[in-house]
């Protein structure tokens, strides 16, 4: 059950590993010499600060510390080294003065910090000296007194918070005085290899010397910590920052950078050039991180440190707002204004959000807010968030409430650039320290006690002996003395390097195998030159090292596989004409190590358009052409990215276009309209399953104009932790540049292979069920051949007994996956949340973006297996027991005339609406459409869900230029069809879509400086966003690219007309207005109030 | 008569030239009533008529000089059936001093060469031959009509639309399991043999490892393969439906047929440059897992290459030329797997029931046969390996097709090179010297009947009344397939005295031999061969007059190799020896009970010793030959002619010496002497062998010395004796030069009579073999001895 580790992996010893069996203790992994080495690199982190660079990577830096998953680079090494010594030494012993005056400063408020600085100078010379060794000297100066000092272990902060860093050293310093003297000798170094933990100790002294500079960046500390920080640090204390390790480089390459990476969006379909695209971009910027500094002060000036402000509607607690209050008075409909009913109000600037504070949990930010994290225990809600951030102690609290309880989870999730990167903790050969009985992994929850001899396990309650060289004596506060130090033990989020037990097999190469369909379609409609130059360009973005694996092959109504070897003088086509029967050449001969094969791919990536040029088979084998490359890939496992162009009609998996069927004979049509949703039959599902067995992730690119079964296709993503891209009609002058940044991004993201997850739940709660794009074998474990920062997953709880009042209910999410790099790690998220009976409180703490994308997902999900009127129902039942519940048991006696909201979810019934004005529910789209829609929303992380259903709409007709610190996305306007003027020119973008709507009487001038046309009569149908050479323009595409970074998604532009299908498009976004699908907002407050007022009367 | 003067005319040796005329009298006869029949024999004075033969309405034999002719009414009888034919117009001029070629009683041999100035294929769809509804028109086989008349329609018009001059196809199929440098030898002389063929010839290329890659020689882009699964035995069409060569038939809605243009097969003039890049471009796929033999699915590949001239509808001739380096290792024709603890099965395996794959791949290996010969195609096997390939298994489908093996040790050798130059020669014309899509008719009078043919050939399974019901080898027919033949290539045919008329001895009879064939220029030919022989009554002295011992030796070598393909070889050397004793008891001249009395006649006399070196040939007895190299000596003696076949049995050896001119001498240890050269042939190996003092002599380089002029005349003389033998023989033998007492001195005593060995009391001073087989002598006198018994 612990055992993260892949069940059914092919590999050999697969089978000592049975799945029910326990883990990994007794599990011999069949020892590779290698996995250790990487292991032992990792620890050698600490080493000299020659180590750094001996990885893979030349620069340390180069690689984004960001990515968690990235971790395990080269890079990552130099970065992580000051975290990843979890142990505390066992000199930590000695310094008893310590943990006071380091556990205070956790604690302490922001304004504490100018208490630091004054510790600061204090000891530190001297003891740190001694601390050379870890990944810090690099940075530093000289040998003895390294800078590192702050980093060090738990400093988790370190640029997030901004000032406290500087602050806390120097407390921390002093105790090590004490010790100093012996430790300097002990020159950590070679302690640290031998055994990770205890080595740290050390650590925590680095900061030394540094303390000079810092504290000078500290001082002004006094009162504005919380900017200075950050503004101040940066800046001048470069050296400083390195030392922090990732902390340093992290923030830089992040998002602020905008300004170096505008997406001048490429003029015409021509690919971008690299790193023109938002997130991509990071990893691209490595190099730049001098120049980062800037960006964190002035960009995103934290304005708010933890939850201080009063913006954050979960917050106030108290508030009940009727509807009246707010805005809307129901008791009779004309009276309602408009204006004054509930809409989302974007928050303009980050705040910073602690997610531990006074040991409770804190209630997230919104998800689609801007929020900087500190983890000071609990998780990060990037990662994992909660429905209601207070547990209800018992099923029927939570079933009065109307709410569900579920928890969205994004293991791999991308962290604001301005946060601390997750910190690597290596165990040495005896990996994590775990709960024997539940097989829960160490967290801050943990309790320890008789000593620190014994721990409670905060999952299952159960008594453990500490192992002997993880034993520290507890502090007066009954912590553990090193609990600041160990990442493990002060951290919500934490990576551990996942020992032999943890591997059935060497951790896999990153393997791509490209599929191209090349039928006379996608030959005809440019889908396939596309996709090649897409692919060509993105070769050089795949990650390097001897272990990554490239293959190419195409498909019509046969599969052609490209000998890539070196000795061949060109690339040589292998056809398997067999399309029922599958099988594939000799693996070595297709899929061949990258740095062998550069020359021969881009050959072949140039030559497939041409030598298919005048294709006329119309077939297309998509099932059997996976089928093949799976074959090929299946001994080391890998990813399959297919560009498929038409209804796969041949061979293995072929489909019929049943969408055509189903117009045909109405009758049946109407009846079960929902069939068409759900996948025409087994066979690729089978595959599927087969793939994901062997750690075969496939990514679908749908460049098509005609309808392809999505829904059947879409089987194979979704069980492989794939995703399917959609381009519809596919044009190859406006989506060549979407298809080059989609498979861009695909591969550079932060993703991890063969991965296992699994959530744990305090007693009392279980995992009920788990949602999202992955395959499961076992029934607690969720299996992900591959698994990225995008995907979310689903996890419904339910009571199993009832939680004491009082008590703290965990959750605890282990991701095991391998790195692009080959590392295997452990991902792990904990997140502690009180437990209550009271309905208030949960109504209080209820997460309205996380309940909405949980009614999201559900919906989609019951979508293809019920008729859509009765989902559409449901929709506004939940919606409408919500409110029920509230005003029943909650809301303060009024009058029954006034529909109440409660603060934290008086938007749920906008959202509703809007969901079920969306594609997914509607029954006028087309069945992909709705298909992709279902798919999309099956994986579709929190922070999206609502601009999904609720797309945002500015104006850029009127962009001017704005204030440094204002946001760059002019301020967005209510989705209504009073807010769109004729003379306008409007931007609606949903995250993935991006319509741009212009007026019948816009200024020509502005319509000439933005598009470079005159008049709306002249919108190309095809469009692609240009950069003028004038203001207007310019700002255009810095919003545009804004929003792409935003949403991590290049967006499919599209102009719109009035009088025109895409008018009417545009307008079917506009969900607060009456239509066909829907009433308008207004009448649909009336109708859920009126349908409360029946309930409440009926009751 | 001299035989051999007969042969040299009408290209046929009987066993017996005279027949008695009742049918217990014949099987009285032991040796069958059989003749040796060279069909092409190479003949200077072959007449080359430019017309269609004149055909009897009855029979369907051909005009021959047997025939009789009344001039006046223009009418020839016939002289097989008697029917009465009249001449077409196109005689009116025939008369007693205007004869046509086919009547001069000197030709019994005749070549038709049809239109020999257009040869085209097209040519002959709407010639008279066809037109006419003679017998033998319709003796083509039914494929092969049916292909041509696909052929101009469809089949051409797919090949780029030059329907004039397709030559033959040649698909080479390679093994890419093989070395390096190995491969870099074949590719040469493939690179080679592309260079030389004939514009007009169409090439293939596969290459087959544990996958068959058929090569895509119309595709300029890039190399391209189509990739065959190597453990699936597929069907024609499934192969074609993968290749993209199927071809729609015609009654399918009465459409055009669709015929996608492939590039699998085509003409050298329009691939030559992709397919000398694509041979460059076969890069050796040994991967070496230790303990395993290489993943080779030769089975599979031959399926491919089958598949692919079938889906191209070529039936105008074609090859399919395998060249591997070792067995089959997967897929249908598997020999052994890939473990190198499973030996290649031995012949004891077989004989035991301990090769586990023998059987299936055997069978597997019929149904290509069959598939071959209807499609007139040619299997090729040159199997250049150190261990065995599976020889046994394929020697199915290539000898009945006709077809060509070879067994080396290595594609680097010149062996391996001459035997494929020698296939691509060309004649002055230019054509390649290669005779495709032959059949073979017999007609014969009708007291004789057709019992059946061995050969390189398969019988069609016509019946007509002159087809016997007692069957020997391919029976149960009047028509043979050949897929090819050569000038060389000799079938022996058997006959039956029909049982129901008595014939008047004295009468004479006559068979026809029939043999139609594709010429090099594709073009169509037919050669025409009468013969006719004399009844003669019981005990007649003719009788033994007529036989002939090296015709009859090489026909009783034929029935022993086919029986013992069923049987075990004890049975068939009990076999051959109660025959030879019951035939020497016969015809042998002797008192009864008294083996010294004992006497043959001249022309029975080295009947005895033809059978005593057969049964201890390696055709017979297998022991220290594996079963590759057994099935193919089997092979080469099957299809070679009555002399070459008596030197496999027995073969000839040379004495030279300063004493003259060289001289046979006997094939007995005692022949050998320290001051002779022996010159030894087999057929598959020549020996030089130096007697121990010129063995001396040579070291000691007197042969350099001009002073010993003889010496180095009398060392060369042998060697280009050798070298002549080795010319004509293909494939060619190795020649073996050894000292006596040398090593490789073996290849000549192993083949010696032991007439002294370690057990002979007086030995003369001669060498001795060290073997306890029977020598020619303890033979002889057992046969006496028995052949004497009442």
């Amino acid at each position: 059950m612990a055992a993260l580790v892949p069940r059914g992996a092919p590999r050999p010893n697969s089978n000592s590993n049975n799945p029910s069996q326990p883990p990994p203790p007794n599990y011999n992994p069949n020892s590779n010499p290698n996995s250790l080495a990487n292991n032992l690199s990792n620890l050698n982190l600490n080493r000299p600060p020659s180590m750094p660079n001996s990885g893979p990577r030349p620069s340390p830096f180069g690689q984004p510390p960001n990515f968690p998953s990235s971790a395990p680079l080269p890079g990552v090494p130099s970065g992580s080294p000051p975290f990843s010594r979890p142990g505390p030494p066992p000199g930590a012993l000695s310094r008893p003065a310590v943990p006071p005056s380091g556990s205070p400063q956790y604690t302490l408020p922001p304004n504490v910090a100018p208490v630091r600085p004054t510790g600061t100078p204090i000891g530190q010379p001297s003891p740190f000296g001694y601390r050379a060794p870890p990944g810090i000297n690099a940075p530093s100066t000289s040998g003895a007194p390294p800078p590192g000092a702050f980093p060090f272990s738990g400093l988790p902060s370190g640029p997030v918070v901004s000032a406290a860093p500087p602050g806390i050293r120097p407390s921390s310093p002093s105790p090590p005085l004490t010790t100093g003297a012996v430790l300097p000798h002990s020159s950590a170094s070679s302690g640290f290899v031998s055994n990770g933990p205890p080595a740290f100790t050390s650590g925590a002294l680095p900061g030394g010397p540094r303390f000079p500079p810092a504290s000078s960046a500290s001082q002004p500390p006094v009162g504005p910590p919380q900017t200075m920080g950050f503004a101040g640090a940066t800046p001048q204390a470069p050296s400083m920052r390195s030392l922090l390790g990732n902390p340093a480089i992290v923030a830089p390459p992040g998002t602020p950078l905008q300004p170096t990476s505008p997406f001048s969006a490429p003029p015409q379909g021509v690919p971008l050039p690299p790193g023109s695209y938002g997130p991509p971009t990071w990893p691209r910027h490595p190099g730049q991180v001098a120049p980062p500094p800037p960006i964190p002060g002035s960009v995103q000036p934290p304005r708010m440190f933890g939850m201080t402000p009063q913006p954050l509607p979960n917050q106030s607690m108290t508030a009940i707002p009727a509807l009246g209050q707010t805005g809307a008075p129901v008791s009779g409909t004309s009276k309602i204004d408009p204006n004054q009913i509930p809409r989302p109000i974007p928050s303009s600037s980050p705040m910073l959000y602690e997610t531990l504070q006074g040991n409770q949990a804190n209630p997230p930010p919104p998800a689609t807010s801007d929020y900087i994290v500190r983890d000071t225990g609990n998780c990060s809600p990037r990662y994992m968030r909660c429905t209601i951030s207070q547990i209800p102690c018992t099923a029927d609290l939570l079933t009065t409430s109307g709410m569900q309880l579920a928890l969205l989870v994004q293991p791999l999730a991308l962290p604001h650039p301005s946060e601390e990167p997750i910190q690597v903790v290596d165990f040495g050969e005896s990996g994590p320290v775990r709960c024997s009985r539940c097989k829960g992994y160490i967290n801050p929850f943990m309790k320890f006690i008789d000593q620190g001899r014994q721990f409670i396990c905060n999952l299952c309650g159960y008594t453990d002996e500490t192992p002997r060289d993880y034993h520290c004596n507890l502090g007066p506060d009954g912590k553990r003395r090193d609990a600041n130090e160990r990442p493990e033990l002060c951290r919500g989020t934490v990576e551990f390097v996942a020992t032999k037990e943890y591997m059935v097999r060497d951790p896999m190469p990153a393997v791509y195998f490209f599929l191209i369909d090349v039928s006379m379609n996608a030959i005809q409609t440019g889908a396939t030159a596309a996709a090649c130059s897409a692919i060509s360009q993105v070769i050089s973005d795949l990650p390097e090292g001897p272990q990554t694996m490239v293959g190419v092959a195409t498909f019509d109504s046969t599969i052609h596989f490209y000998n890539l070897k070196r000795a061949l003088q060109q690339p040589s086509m292998l056809v398997i004409p067999d399309v029922q029967d599958v099988y594939t050449p000799l693996q070595t001969d297709v899929v061949v190590q990258l740095s062998e094969c550069r020359q021969h791919l881009e050959l072949l990536l140039e030559i497939i358009p041409t030598t298919f040029q005048n294709n006329r088979t119309a077939e297309s084998a998509f099932g059997a052409a996976v089928q093949a490359a799976f074959l090929a890939i299946k001994s080391s496992g890998g990813k399959v990215l297919v560009f498929q162009s038409v209804l796969p009609s041949i061979g293995l998996g072929s489909l019929s276009a049943r969408e055509a069927e189903g117009r045909t004979n109405i009758s049946a049509g109407e009846k079960e309209a929902h069939k068409l949703l759900q996948p025409a039959d087994k066979t690729l599902k089978t595959m599927a399953i087969e793939f994901a067995e062997f750690q075969v992730c496939v990514d679908v690119f749908i460049t098509t104009q005609t309808y392809v079964d999505i829904a059947s296709i879409s089987v194979v993503p979704r069980t492989t932790g794939g995703q399917v891209y959609y381009y519809y009609p596919f044009s190859a002058v406006s989506d060549s540049a979407k298809l080059y940044n989609d498979l861009r991004w695909n591969v550079t993201r932060p993703q991890g292979f063969e991965a296992v997850m699994r959530v744990r739940c305090s007693q009392g709660i279980q995992v009920q069920e788990y949602h999202g794009n992955f395959c499961k074998r076992t029934p607690t474990d969720v299996d992900l051949p591959g698994i990225d920062c995008d995907k979310t997953i689903m996890v419904t709880l339910k009571h199993d007994d009832k939680l004491p009042d009082g008590s703290e209910c965990a959750f605890q999410c282990a991701l095991l996956y391998t790195t692009v790099y080959g590392q295997r790690r452990i991902r792990l998220t904990t997140l502690s949340l009180p437990c209550t009976s009271m309905l208030s409180n949960l109504f209080r703490s209820a997460d309205l973006d996380t309940q909405f994308a949980c009614f999201l997902k559900e919906a989609a999900h019951k979508i293809p297996s019920s008729p859509l009127l009765q989902v559409r129902e449901q929709v506004t039942n939940l919606c409408i027991s919500v409110l029920l519940s509230y005003r029943k048991f909650c809301a303060t006696v009024t009058s029954s005339g006034q529909l109440i909201l409660p603060e934290a979810l008086k938007l749920l019934p906008l959202y509703t609406l809007a969901l079920m004005k969306s594609t997914g529910l509607r029954s006028d789209g087309r069945i992909d459409d709705r298909s992709i829609w279902i798919n999309y929303v099956s994986y579709l992380s929190t922070p999206l869900a609502i601009p999904l259903v609720y797309p945002r709409m500015v104006a850029i007709h009127n962009l001017s230029p704005k204030d440094e610190d204002e946001s760059l996305v002019p301020p967005v306007i209510p989705l209504s069809s009073e807010h769109v003027n004729d003379d306008g020119i409007y931007l609606l973008e949903n995250g993935e879509d991006c319509l741009i709507y212009i007026g019948n009487s816009v200024d020509s001038n502005i319509l000439q400086q933005l598009f470079g046309i005159s008049s709306p009569n002249e919108i190309p149908t095809q469009f692609v966003l240009q950069q003028y050479d004038n203001p207007l323009s310019q700002k255009l595409n810095d919003v545009v690219n804004e929003i792409r970074r935003q949403r991590c998604s290049y967006l499919r532009l599209k102009l719109c007309k009035k009088g025109d299908p895409s008018g009417a498009l545009f307008f079917s976004y506009l969900v607060e207005d009456k239509s066909p699908s829907g009433p308008s907002y207004v009448e649909f407050l009336v109708h859920v109030h009126r349908e409360i007022q029946m309930k409440m009367s009926s009751s | 008569m001299d035989f051999i003067e007969l042969e040299a005319i009408e290209g046929l040796r009987w066993s017996w030239n005279s027949w008695p005329a009742s049918k217990p009298e014949c099987s009285a006869l032991i040796v069958p009533l059989s003749v040796m029949c060279t069909p092409l024999m190479q003949s200077s004075e072959l007449p080359i008529l430019t017309y269609d033969p004149l055909l009897c309405s009855q029979c369907g034999a051909v005009l021959n000089p047997y025939a009789r002719v009344d001039y006046t009414s223009r009418i020839w009888y016939c002289p097989f059936c008697y029917a009465k034919n009249p001449f077409p117009r196109s005689y009116s001029g025939i008369g007693e001093t205007n004869l046509p070629a086919e009547l001069f009683p000197t030709y019994s041999t005749v070549e038709y060469a049809p239109g020999r100035k257009i040869p085209s294929p097209r040519a002959n769809p709407g010639g008279p031959s066809l037109n006419s509804k003679h017998n033998w028109a319709n003796g083509l086989s039914s494929t092969s009509l049916a292909s041509m008349a696909s052929f101009s329609s469809s089949s051409l018009s797919s090949l780029g639309g030059d329907l004039r001059g397709l030559g033959p196809a040649f698909v080479f199929v390679v093994d890419a399991c093989t070395a390096e440098e190995e491969l870099r030898a074949l590719k040469n002389e493939l690179l080679l043999v592309v260079e030389q063929l004939p514009e007009n010839a169409l090439v293939g290329l596969i290459t087959f490892d544990s996958m068959v890659r058929v090569h895509d020689l119309g595709f300029s882009e890039c190399l391209r393969v189509v990739l065959l699964h190597g453990d699936r035995e597929l069907s024609s069409e499934q192969t074609q439906q993968f290749l993209g060569v199927t071809h729609i038939k015609q009654q399918y809605l009465g459409k055009a047929p669709v015929i996608q243009k492939q590039g699998f097969l085509l003409p050298v003039s329009e691939c030559e440059f992709n397919i000398t890049t694509t041979i460059e471009e076969i890069h050796s796929s040994v991967q070496a897992m230790l303990g395993h033999r290489p993943q080779r699915c030769t089975g599979t590949a031959i399926l491919a290459a089958l598949g692919l001239l079938e889906g191209c509808l070529i039936n105008t001739g074609s090859r399919i030329m395998v060249f591997t380096s070792g067995p089959a290792t997967r897929g249908p024709g598997i020999v052994v797997d890939t473990d190198f603890r499973n030996a290649i099965r031995n012949h004891r395996d077989l004989v035991n029931g301990h090769a586990p794959y023998y059987s299936k791949s055997s069978s597997f290996y019929q149904r290509v046969s069959q598939r071959l010969s209807d499609a007139s195609i040619v299997l090729d096997v040159f199997a250049l390996s150190l261990d065995q390939v599976g020889a046994a298994e394929l020697k199915g489908p290539v000898e009945s097709s006709g077809g060509f093996m070879m067994l080396g040790e290595s594609f680097e050798s010149s062996q391996f090179r001459k035997c494929v130059r020698h296939i691509f020669n060309r004649d002055e014309e230019g054509n390649l010297k290669m005779y495709f899509d032959a059949t073979i008719e017999i007609v014969t009078t009708k007291d004789v009947k057709i019992c059946g043919a061995l050969g390189p050939c398969v019988s069609l399974q016509r019946k007509n009344n002159l087809v016997s019901k007692n069957e020997v080898g391919e029976g149960g027919t009047y028509m043979w397939k050949l897929g090819t033949l050569t000038s060389k290539t000799c079938f022996a045919f058997f006959f039956q005295v029909s049982d129901e008329q008595k014939v008047q001895p004295g009468s004479a009879f006559s068979i026809q031999f029939i043999t139609r064939y594709r010429y090099g220029n594709m073009g169509i030919r037919k050669r025409v061969t009468t013969a006719a022989r004399r009844w003669v009554g019981s005990h007649s002295p003719e009788i033994a007059a007529g036989f002939d011992q090296e015709a009859a030796a090489s026909v009783m070598a034929r029935l022993a190799i086919n029986r013992a393909e069923k049987c075990q070889a004890r049975d068939v050397i009990r076999w051959l020896d109660d025959g030879l004793v019951s035939f020497a008891s016969k015809f042998g001249d002797y008192v009864q009970e008294d083996p010294s009395s004992f006497r043959l006649s001249s022309n029975f006399s080295l009947y005895p010793q033809f059978m005593y070196y057969l049964r201890r040939s390696q055709f017979i007895d297998v022991f220290n030959s594996t079963p590759d190299e057994t099935a193919f000596f089997r092979l080469m003696l099957n299809r070679e002619g009555v002399v070459g076949s008596l030197i496999m049995i027995q073969p000839t050896l040379l004495e030279y010496s300063f004493d003259g001119p060289p001289i046979p001498v006997l094939l007995d240890v005692r022949s050998i002497s320290p001051d002779v050269i022996l010159l030894f042939d087999s057929y598959f190996h020549v020996v030089i062998h130096y007697g121990s003092k010129i063995a001396q002599w040579k070291k000691l380089g007197y042969d350099k010395d001009p002073n010993h002029e003889n010496l180095r005349k009398l060392l060369e003389a042998p060697e280009l004796d050798a070298e002549q033998l080795v010319a004509g023989r293909i494939p060619a033998p190795k020649i073996i030069k050894c000292d006596q007492h040398g090593s490789q001195a073996r290849f000549l005593l192993a083949k010696l009579n032991p007439s002294v060995t370690h057990n002979s009391t007086y030995t003369n001073g001669s060498d001795i073999i060290f073997t306890d087989d029977l020598s020619l002598q303890v033979f002889i006198d057992h046969l006496q001895g028995l052949a004497v018994q009442s």
